[in-house]
């Protein structure tokens, strides 16, 4: 059962527990929010990822390409797909969570991600099960109040700074760190450099099929290195 | 669809995968190629948006002002690659566009 009220040093703990993680973190809300303010969407919207997807990767690429004009349905794709390590997350979590009661479930789940699921498996490891609930809500409620705060913040960054300063470059810039630091896995570095190349490849391709065209290009061009 | 529609849709489809296996099913065994898919997708959305983002701020320049943005990117490159952190890309590469459009002539 869930006793919260008795918790608060384990709350305290499991928030303890995500302060490293948020060293990572914070730098890549502020990106998301100078993406935000610089893309062809309303600002609110862009912020709106935060609370409402709630995983960094696939709001970036839903800001990215809605910012590129791509398809409705292929930029919700795309997000779900790299979003499908949720449905893992959540088979690691059911667990720990059988036979809590549904509030704990649909509050407790909406908050799971990388950070919290790992924070909150090092809690139910050494608490165990029951101190082990506050453990993750103090972790994920502390990330979650970090990654709407770091949007916005770089959101305000996106829109007030000078112009000369060229923020918008952030965005390029980020990306190209992840695919670079990511090409010692063979399949990844298929992946990469298979939809860079296609991106620039097909820029000119009518209705902004061209981003869509290399993900999807470049996911097939992956698999083919797993397959061998 | 609008920007919107997209986000609540992309957001509710994550909050069904969140609450997919504590909620929904007991267990139910995902393909595993599509594990696999799902590993890929954000490493190749990200290097083709960063393809098509470098591009475009390079198409709308002049030649020699264009050469300010692969200036930043080649030292993100090499920074990356020489620290092994994804974060020294921007670290290296902002300082390396702010310095090469001031001296890159008009």
């Amino acid at each position: 059962m869930i006793s919260l009220r008795a918790d608060r040093r384990d709350l305290a703990a499991g928030a303890r527990t995500m302060v490293p993680w948020l060293a990572g973190i914070v730098p890549f809300g502020l990106v998301i929010g100078v993406s935000a303010a610089q893309a062809d969407i309303p600002t609110l919207a862009g912020w709106l990822t935060g609370p409402v997807i709630f995983a960094g990767s696939a709001q970036l690429a839903t800001i990215g390409m809605l910012d590129a004009g791509a398809a409705p349905m292929a930029v919700v794709a795309v997000a779900l797909v790299i979003n499908v390590r949720l449905i893992f997350y959540s088979a690691t979590m059911a667990r720990h969570w059988r036979g809590t009661p549904w509030w704990w479930r649909l509050v407790a789940g909406y908050l799971l991600v990388d950070p919290s699921v790992a924070v909150g498996l090092e809690g139910y490891r050494r608490l165990g099960r029951g101190r082990g609930h506050a453990h993750y809500l103090g972790g994920a409620v502390l990330l979650w109040v970090s990654w709407l705060a770091a949007i916005g913040i770089g959101i305000t960054a996106g829109t007030r700074l000078p112009a000369w300063l060229h923020l918008e470059f952030v965005i390029p810039l980020y990306l190209v760190g992840q695919a670079i630091s990511k090409l010692a896995d063979p399949a990844l570095r298929r992946a990469i450099l298979v939809a860079a190349a296609v991106a620039l490849l097909a820029l000119p391709a009518p209705l902004q099929l061209g981003i869509t065209l290399a993900i999807a290009t470049g996911v097939a061009a992956g698999l083919t290195e797993v397959r061998r | 669809m609008n920007a919107w529609t997209v986000i609540l849709a992309a957001g509710l489809g994550s909050y069904l995968f969140r609450l997919s296996m504590i909620v929904l099913f007991e267990r139910i065994t995902m393909p595993a190629y599509l594990q696999r898919a799902s590993e890929l997708v954000a490493p190749a959305a990200f290097a083709a948006l960063a393809a098509a983002g470098v591009a475009t701020a390079c198409g709308g320049l002049g030649l020699t002002r264009a050469a300010a943005p692969l200036v930043a990117v080649a030292a993100a490159v090499v920074a990356v690659l020489r620290t092994g952190s994804a974060q020294a890309a921007i670290l290296a590469g902002m300082p390396a566009l702010w310095v090469a459009t001031a001296l890159l002539p008009t």
